[in-house]
């Protein structure tokens, strides 16, 4: 998982501008885990721009008073519907992971069942990834990327 | 659920007292949480109890540097809070679709009787040590 960067922040400083700098740069860690996010052979990617979402979300929600209160709430819906549409696909590719690391434990009798199970979840999961696509488009990322812009900008 | 509206923050103020704030409305929440949660079978309770933890942790995360060691102790024992709790939650999703593979719902149930003993264990821990506690006065 990708860690966090780190924001200097000064506590005696106004939470306003505290605001800013953190949103700023959460907002600019989504962007930067947008890159292969479709690719189902490589899960982590999903994975780290979900984190970067939640992060994002997370210090939005914190700092809400200090930001426009309309277009906080219009970046927050689009930032939420974001991260609602990247969990879709990451709990398919846990729970496919899980299922499968499970295979060795169960009764010879049950694999075929869970072999199933496994492949009713991996039609889930392509289903998840075709509704996240759009989400991800380089066109709405970089419009959703001016509206955080904006946002942070009104709060310096 | 929805996380409790936050009184009195002001954005031209410093960010200590406005992080108190909403780190004190954010632990609340969770301590709350925690007795309803501590019935085996109330995945309810404990799915709440993962949010809150959660919400608890992403502010410590961001503010924490305001309130010292107590926070960052905080942070980590709603970290763990949230991970244990997550694995329970995986195993609460994972069984409805176990039904009629017998021995994947028996692993499943197992697996989660075996979190649930390790969560109770982590509350108790995490209460002798006073990390809650601890918290609520570094905001003072």
């Amino acid at each position: 998982m990708a860690r966090a960067r780190k924001v200097e922040l000064d506590c005696e400083e106004p939470f306003s501008l505290a605001a800013a700098r953190v949103v700023g740069v959460r907002a600019a860690e989504v962007f930067e885990h947008a890159e292969g996010v479709l690719d189902l052979e490589d899960t982590e990617r999903v994975h780290d721009m979900r984190v970067a979402t939640r992060r994002l979300r997370a210090a939005m929600e914190v700092f809400e008073p200090c930001f426009p209160r309309k277009r906080h709430r219009k970046a927050l819906k689009r930032v939420k519907a974001l991260a609602d549409a990247l969990g879709e696909r990451r709990d398919r590719d846990v729970t496919i992971g899980a299922l499968e690391g499970m295979a060795g434990e169960l009764r010879e009798g049950d694999r075929d069942a869970l072999a199933a199970l496994v492949e009713a979840r991996r039609e889930e999961q392509r289903k998840a990834n075709e509704e996240l696509a759009p989400f991800v488009a380089p066109k709405r990322l970089r419009k959703l990327r001016r509206r955080l812009d904006e946002l942070v900008e009104a709060a310096r | 659920m929805k996380a409790r509206e936050v009184e009195g923050l002001e954005p031209g103020e410093p960010l200590r007292p406005n992080a108190a704030r909403i780190v004190n409305t954010r632990l609340g929440e969770l301590r709350a949480l925690i007795e309803p949660a501590l019935d085996p079978g109330a995945a309810e309770a404990q799915h709440d109890l993962r949010i809150a933890a959660k919400r608890l942790r992403y502010v410590l995360e961001i503010t924490g540097l305001c309130f010292g060691e107590e926070a960052t102790a905080a942070r980590r024992a709603a970290r763990q809070l949230q991970g244990i709790l997550g694995e329970i939650h995986d195993c609460d999703v994972m069984l409805p679709g176990a039904a009629g593979i017998e021995s994947l719902q028996a692993l499943l149930r197992t697996h989660r009787a075996l979190l649930f003993r390790r969560f109770n264990e982590l509350v108790q821990a995490q209460a002798s040590a006073g990390v809650w506690a601890a918290l609520e006065r570094s905001l003072q």
